[in-house]
């Protein structure tokens, strides 16, 4: 059993691997067809081609492709993601900061999500009849309703018209946790919007599927109390597809918050992206791209493992 | 759970086109089928394909009618509401947002398209080539899906915008790319399973290319989930497109985009909110429809009811209930039937419910039948004669959507079908107790044996942890299983199916309950197993003096094991008296058709050259006659019978029988006549089973 499970690990971990590095290899390549040499970007507009071709020279820019691969991932794995061609600052240290940003409000976002979902879904399949029927529309519409239209309104209803919450800005939370919850508040509810309504579908559908297994039955004929069916047995069968679920959402999010944060003013990651793909700074594209995927594929490595634990057939094996 | 009640919607299709073509008019039958589309039916879906078609046709002809050009700007009537010159208002430049909003639209509708178009081929075409292409594709093309699925979609969007530009068309067909892994995960299960039919078989050996079976086999079943997946895909299109038009990657200004007006909107949520409003309502509308669209078509034609009924399906029951409790007072006469463990069945009726799908169609009509303490009834038949439902509706467990509508079950003097499910709760496991066919499947996957043994045991007997854990290993030795304190630790996947039914026969013991209601318990189990398991029963019957009602379709099980056999067919008794009576002397043609199909049953006859079997199957509940529900299929039906048929002394013993001529025929001695079955249906071959023959000889 112990062989299983580390050898699953193992093959995870792998994939894991294999996965960031073929992000960065595309996010290389991407970053190379973008328009413009990292001179001419780092010098603008008014540069002289003999200066330009002499940055480009000194970047490494005319070596071969897979030696500028290479020499990157080395430095890469030491920490060392280049420094920006706009500010000359250290994209590491620039991301190192832009961090604990974004992976608040996707982590934030995600539990959020999770709570309100697996509250709406277990309800839904639960208690069933009209109450199901409304769970199912509103979270349909909320489904439907793009994240940043929401976040807009939120600002509208709770900074416009009331002023319970800032409209935008971010405060760290060293330097007030309280501060950070609050600016963090609307655009992780914002987020959550969209996430909760996903896992509460998901998590209506897979309530009702371990309903309609047939050890439900003989629960009920060893009279087992309808609560302990619903939240012990039934909750534990489901238990599997809605973390999968969350885990998906998960990436979402981490997406999402681009827009989050563009709405919100908030120094994060898709800040980073947005200004360095809108200023062609392509070590910053490539460095939070690859950033971005080891944040996602690492929670996502966690999550699953969580999943197979839940899982006897796996665990015992 | 209740197929018989709602038949598959393929089934419905194809016997209305077999109706229609027989009246020559197959144009009618399509519409009729078109009407009954689950795209019609669902208010939803309709409204979204309404909106949809409506919001392309306003968008391509937006030239010919739109009030303002998209630039036009009214200096008058900055970030105003609506007005009668400008419907919806006007943006910070006084442009006309009716106009924008639709002269935005062809181009958010058509590049989400392509995204959809991409994605759904690539998904599609990478899971037929998975399903088709063995193995080691598969695993080749899984892994590369699984480390798409894995990726930040959104930020790697955003790295190719960076290095192609916002050529819109271009970002979303390679967001198509990155979406076609969810949609290859969506397919790949249904693809598989396709490629494994009988009839990809029949054209491989045909000698039929793989991509010949693809298109002309896979392809055709995989419509309807494409399409579902489509609609969604659709959906999520705009909503990114907008997204990314939202954080200024839209189309090049000045032209027009949802996101993009949203984003201007979002810049005045101080000073004129109502700017948000219409924009934002399109965009969600059209979302909504393509979802709308996608749900109508996804969702599953028949699913399964569950097994604990939602708490509105259970007031709903409670309801019904008190309906049968006021209907029928607690009969006094049934006096003599008080004494401890008798069971008494007396004119039970079950129905589908007057809500949902096959409303009031009934599935049990007029059963009786008394179990003593101590002996074993019978309840035989084909499957989908309403055996299983007789025997649920004894603890109270019919599947959502069915109930009881009328009769008594009397146990120990108590009618059961008047008894609130909490009040059931006192009865269940400590006094009736139940096994299934399926023992994997009736132990919880999730948790080991001995804590669902401990469980039961605390509950049932109120015993202490030490105390229940003792009885968990006393009672799995009890059933016969050697190293009980192993298979206390295992969970059930990982245990037989024999095992797992003895496991399932012990935690029906644990509250040590007076009746068994065993359905098919050994159906499911190897030949020797079922052996083992019927005399476990016979054995516990012996000891514990517990009565048992067995459901069955097998009749050597009958032979074995029961005291009394009740035969069922569509939903009645048609025979019932003591075993040996019934087996050496059969009345009742079923009966007789029954024994005549499976002659281990009956050891005192000689095996038979052929093999008689009945021909068709049991009609379905809502196509039950009122004369003898058997006729279509006996081979002695005459005009009488197409009276209804009461149930009569047999006169063997104090057996009864539902048949006209069962008299004429016992004088005459008749036989059921063994037809030509051919030997594919013989070996269990043959698609569609619709005869009952000799199980041992398959
Ligand atoms: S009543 Fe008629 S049709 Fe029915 S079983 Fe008897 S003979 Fe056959």
């Amino acid at each position: 059993m112990e062989v299983t499970m580390a050898l699953f690990i193992t093959k995870r971990l792998l994939m894991a691997l294999a996965t960031v590095l073929v992000v960065a290899v595309l996010a290389f390549l991407l970053v190379h067809a973008m328009p413009g040499s990292p001179g001419a970007v780092s010098l603008g507009a008014g540069a002289s081609q003999d200066a330009i071709d002499q940055l480009n020279q000194q970047l490494g820019w005319n070596d071969p492709l897979f030696a500028q691969f290479f020499h990157w991932l080395g430095e890469a794995v030491q920490g060392n993601l280049g420094a920006s061609l706009i500010d000359g600052r250290s994209i590491s240290a620039d991301l190192a900061d832009r961090l604990p940003v974004t992976a608040s409000l996707a982590a934030g976002a995600t539990v959020l999500s999770a709570v309100l979902g697996i509250a709406l879904g277990v309800t839904a399949a639960v208690r069933g009849g009209l109450l199901d029927q409304v769970i199912g529309g509103f979270v349909g519409l909320l489904v439907a309703l793009p994240a940043f239209w929401v976040g807009v309104l939120f600002v509208y209803l709770f900074a416009v018209q009331s002023s319970v919450f800032p409209a935008t800005g971010y405060v760290p939370f060293e330097v007030s946790p309280q501060d950070w919850a609050l600016s963090l508040a609307l655009p992780v509810i914002t987020l959550a919007v969209g996430g909760a309504a996903f896992i509460a579908r998901q998590t209506r559908a897979s309530m009702l599927e371990a309903l309609q297994q047939e050890h439900i039955r003989t629960l009920r004929a060893t009279a087992t109390p309808t609560w302990k069916i619903l939240y012990v047995h039934a909750l534990r069968y489901a238990s599997l597809p809605i973390v999968a679920g969350i885990a998906l959402q998960f990436i979402g999010l981490f997406g999402g918050s681009v827009i989050a944060e563009q709405l919100f003013a908030m120094p994060g990651l898709g800040q980073a992206v947005q200004t360095s793909v809108s200023t062609h700074d392509a070590p910053a594209v490539q460095g939070v791209v690859v950033i971005a995927t080891v944040v996602v594929v690492a929670v996502n490595l966690v999550l699953e493992l969580a999943t197979k634990f839940l899982d006897p057939k796996l665990r015992a094996s | 759970m209740i197929p018989t009640v709602a038949p598959t919607r393929a089934d419905q299709t194809e016997r209305t086109t077999a109706a229609a073509a027989n009246a020559r008019s197959a144009g009618k039958a399509a519409i009729a089928k078109f009407s009954r589309h689950r795209l019609l039916t669902s208010p939803g879906a309709v409204t979204g394909i309404v909106w949809l078609a409506a919001l392309v046709i306003a968008s391509l002809t937006a030239p010919l009618w739109l009030p303002f050009k998209t630039e036009d700007q009214d200096f008058t009537a900055v970030l105003s509401g609506p007005t009668a010159a400008h419907w919806l208002g006007t943006d910070e430049l006084g442009r006309d947002i009716l106009s924008r909003i639709f002269a935005a639209a062809a181009g958010t509708l058509g590049t989400s398209l392509l995204t959809v178009i991409v994605g759904v081929a690539l998904g599609t075409v990478l899971a037929m080539l998975s399903a088709g292409a063995g193995e080691r594709t598969e695993g080749a093309i899984s892994r590369g899906t699984e480390i798409m699925m894995s990726l930040p979609g959104t930020v790697i969007i955003l790295a190719v915008i960076g290095a192609v530009g916002t050529n819109i068309p271009v970002v979303m067909a390679i967001l198509g790319i990155l979406m076609s892994a969810g949609i290859y995960r969506v397919i790949l299960g249904q693809a598989k399973s396709l490629q494994s039919q009988l009839y990809v078989d029949a054209a491989k050996v045909d000698g039929s290319s793989p991509l010949g079976i693809s298109v002309r086999h896979v392809l055709p079943g995989l419509a309807n989930t494409i399409v579902v997946q489509a609609a969604l895909i659709f959906a999520v299109g705009m909503l990114i497109q907008a997204g990314l038009a939202f954080i200024g990657f839209g189309p090049p200004i000045p032209q027009p985009s949802w996101g993009g007006m949203i984003q201007g909107a979002s810049q005045h949520v101080y000073d004129a909110p109502w700017m948000m409003v219409p924009t934002g309502a399109v965009l969600a509308l059209t979302v909504l429809s393509a979802n709308a669209i996608g749900n109508a078509l996804g969702k599953a034609p028949n699913a399964s009811a569950p097994h604990l009924p939602s708490a509105a399906a259970r007031r709903q029951r409670a309801k019904a209930v008190a309906a049968i409790a006021s209907a029928a007072p607690s009969d006094r006469s049934a006096k003599a039937h008080e004494a401890k463990g008798t069971l008494s069945v007396r004119n039970l009726s079950v129905g589908v419910d007057s809500a949902g799908p096959g409303k009031g169609v009934p599935l049990v009509t007029d059963v009786s039948f008394d179990v003593q303490p101590g002996t074993v009834l019978g309840l035989v038949g084909e499957s989908g004669c309403g055996k299983t439902m007789t025997a649920l509706s004894l603890l109270g467990l019919l599947p959502s959507g069915v109930s009881v509508t009328g009769g008594q079950i009397l146990w120990n003097g108590k009618n059961l079908a008047a008894t609130t499910d909490k009040d059931m709760e006192a009865v269940r496991g400590r006094e009736i107790a139940l096994i299934s066919q399926e023992p994997m499947r009736a132990l919880d996957p999730m948790f080991t044996v001995g804590y669902q043994l401990n469980a039961t045991l605390r509950r049932l007997r109120g015993m202490g942890r030490a105390e229940a854990r003792n009885e968990a290993r006393n009672l799995l030795e009890k059933v016969g299983i050697v190293d009980a304190e192993r298979i206390l630790k295992t969970y059930p996947h990982q245990i037989s199916g024999g095992m797992a039914q003895r496991v399932a026969i012990a935690l029906a013991l644990s509250g040590r309950p007076r009746l068994l209601v065993a359905d098919e318990p050994t159906t499911a189990l190897d030949v020797t197993v079922q052996a083992e398991i019927l005399s476990l029963l016979r054995a516990l019957v012996k000891d514990t003096g517990m009565s048992v009602v067995m459901v069955t379709h097998d009749l050597g099980v009958v032979a074995d094991i029961c005291d009394q056999v009740a035969v069922m067919y569509a939903g009645q008794v048609v025979e019932n008296g003591r075993t040996e009576k019934i087996l050496d002397n059969p009345r009742h043609p079923y009966t007789l058709a029954l024994l005549a199909a499976d002659p281990h049953a009956n050891h005192a006859h000689a095996m038979p050259e052929r093999l008689a079997s009945i021909s068709g199957q049991v009609p379905q509940p809502k196509d039950w006659p009122s004369g003898c529900r058997f006729a279509a299929r006996c081979q002695f039906a005459g005009s009488a019978c197409t009276d209804p048929v009461p149930l009569l002394p047999s006169g063997t013993g104090e057996g009864l029988v539902r048949c006209v001529k069962a008299d004429q025929l016992a004088v005459e001695g008749m036989d059921w006549l063994a037809t030509d079955v051919p030997a594919s249906q013989v070996l269990g071959i043959a698609p569609k089973q619709a005869t009952i023959i000799g199980k041992d000889l398959a």
